[in-house]
């Protein structure tokens, strides 16, 4: 029954460490080698849903807190970032607003409904969620329901918004990376399989909740807040919409909740497929990722990164076996399954 | 309630002069008062060597450093003797282990006061008799444990202290030896009709 745990070889932990710095090479000379704007533009609307994606799966994936009202979070920091920016403020300057008010909003909206466990916290997200939009629908500072216009001074360069959208999303990655491996991710893991016993510890669930909702929510209004200064204009029924909450909570369920390179990846497919179901199903885009949600939570709860982390260890189990030496045992590769954020 | 899951409605419960009336298990924790549980409550998806690592970052001391609370973490799981199975999932472990695992926890927390919830429930003999050797180690070493049971061998085992209650009420209290005479204890486990037995003791 004992078992070690998986420990990768030496080779894989340089690749391990390797694959993100590429990726964010690559990502990083792309406008450079050509793209066309729309290809810009939709890369860069892909990295605001990965670090929306990843903000969620602080809270979701890691806390295990499911929400579903993190478009308020996404629309307060895209509001703050509007305002803030069309009174001439710097642009980087509002986004760091962008991500302070969301994480304020975070802990007054934390403070009553963490009172509330599993669903009841669920279902009370949604009614803060949409008296949120109905709030901002009636605000006239923001333009209520018609919108708010952005006029940012200077010319519109493509590219900046993108290398703000890439670093955003790094600085995600980074931030949840540092959290799944500290004190801090390790309470959150115990409090999502069992509260009590994580307070019978010494772990305050009440507070470490609370904190990590902030930093959720801050990553997704800093998101919000990019995104509106390359749109210009945002409305409540956009920024704020119940569509939006559905929209970030998707992602880390398809590409792993729980796990920092599941959300990445379940932000990266949704970023570039979302485009084209709109586009080409209009009507029934939202039935399909019903759909595809149900689809994955019957058949892979996992996600994608559970599918590609098996895929992977039957090839590396086959090829073990094929030299010979003893395959991998069940509870290491759940080990690896769980340790997908390293 | 003096492990923080219940509110009293009436009285006072002080440890070391300290009023604790009410405070939750976390802060209770950080006070030296730590708890097993009777079920079982590992965190299923972190190995042997996580559960007690929590334990020893958020226990008394409140460790931070992962190296020096690993390094702990594996001192107390050898003292409890789970230490071979440190990097294994929690959820693959006997039942026997998850009981030491319990405890194992709880005493990372560097307790002073150690409430122990039927560590023995479900145990084979064997294991049964290498927990209660285990506790009275554990004694030895400077931890009080209040010790709810109602196997009333075990109790005599490791007892100094024995308080029994029937439906609520406390019946005696004594050295175990005084308990075992006890005229009302004896009727009450001898089963008169309607009566339950229950038996917390103290060690």
């Amino acid at each position: 029954m004992s078992t070690a745990a998986y420990a990768p070889s030496r080779a894989e932990a340089r690749v391990r460490l390797l694959v993100p710095w590429l990726l964010l090479a690559v990502l990083a000379v792309l406008p450079a080698a050509g793209l066309t704007p729309n290809l810009i533009r939709l890369l860069f609307i892909t990295f605001v849903w990965v670090t929306t994606s990843l903000g969620w799966n602080l809270l979701g994936g890691f806390a295990g807190q499911v929400s579903f009202g993190f478009a308020v979070f996404y629309g307060l920091g895209a509001y703050t970032a509007a305002l803030m920016i069309d009174r001439g403020v710097n642009p980087y300057i509002s986004f760091v607003a962008a991500g302070i008010v969301p994480a304020i909003a975070s802990v007054l909206i934390g403070l009553p409904t963490f009172r509330l466990r599993g669903p009841y916290f669920a279902i009370a997200t949604i009614g803060v969620s949409e008296a949120t939009r109905v709030i901002m629908n009636n605000l006239s500072i923001t333009g209520g329901a018609s919108g708010f216009r952005i006029m940012e001074k200077g010319p519109f360069r493509q590219v900046d918004h993108y290398y703000t959208a890439l670093g955003i999303a790094a600085i995600a990655v980074t931030v949840s990376l540092l959290i799944v491996n500290s004190k801090f991710g390790m309470a959150l893991r115990a409090i999502k399989q069992d509260e009590d016993a994580a307070a019978d510890l010494g772990v305050n669930p009440f507070a470490y909740k609370l904190a990590i909702h902030a930093v959720a929510a801050g990553l997704t209004g800093i998101a919000g807040g990019v995104f509106a200064r390359y749109a210009a204009f945002i409305n409540p029924p956009g920024v704020f919409a119940f569509q939006t909450s559905i929209y970030i909570l998707l992602m880390p369920v398809i590409g792993g909740i729980g796990t920092v390179w599941g959300a990445v990846l379940g932000g990266l497919v949704f970023g570039i497929v979302e485009e084209q179901l709109v586009a080409n199903f209009p009507q029934i885009h939202l039935l399909l990722y019903g759909g595809l949600l149900i689809l994955i939570i019957l058949l892979e709860p996992d996600g994608l990164a559970g599918l590609l982390g098996k895929i992977y260890r039957r090839v590396r189990r086959s090829r073990r076996a094929d030299g010979n030496t003893h395959s991998g045992s069940r509870e290491a590769d759940e080990v690896l399954r769980r340790a997908g954020g390293g | 309630m003096i492990a923080g899951a219940l509110e009293p409605s009436k009285g006072r419960i002080h440890s070391r002069g300290k009023d604790v009336t009410g405070h939750r298990s976390f802060s209770l924790v950080k006070c030296g008062i730590a708890r097993t549980h009777q079920v079982v409550r590992p965190f299923r998806a972190m190995t042997v060597l996580e559960n007690v690592q929590l334990a020893v970052h958020f226990g008394r001391k409140s460790i931070t450093r992962t190296a020096a609370a690993r390094d702990h973490a594996r001192e107390v799981m050898a003292r409890v003797g789970i230490d071979r199975q440190a990097d294994t999932l929690a959820a693959n472990i006997s039942l026997g282990d998850q009981k030491r695992l319990e405890l194992a926890r709880a005493l990372a927390t560097d307790p002073e006061l150690l409430l122990c919830d039927e560590i023995c429930g479900g145990l084979s003999p064997t294991e049964t008799r290498s927990m209660l050797d285990l506790l009275r180690r554990i004694r030895q070493q400077g931890t009080t444990i209040m010790y709810v049971e109602h196997d009333v061998k075990a109790i005599m085992a490791v007892c100094d202290r024995v308080m029994v209650l029937n439906y609520g009420q406390k019946l005696a209290e004594g050295s175990p030896h005084e308990i075992q005479n006890d005229p009302s204890v004896i009727e009450a486990y001898l089963g008169k009709a309607g009566s339950q037995k229950k038996g917390r003791s103290r060690a």
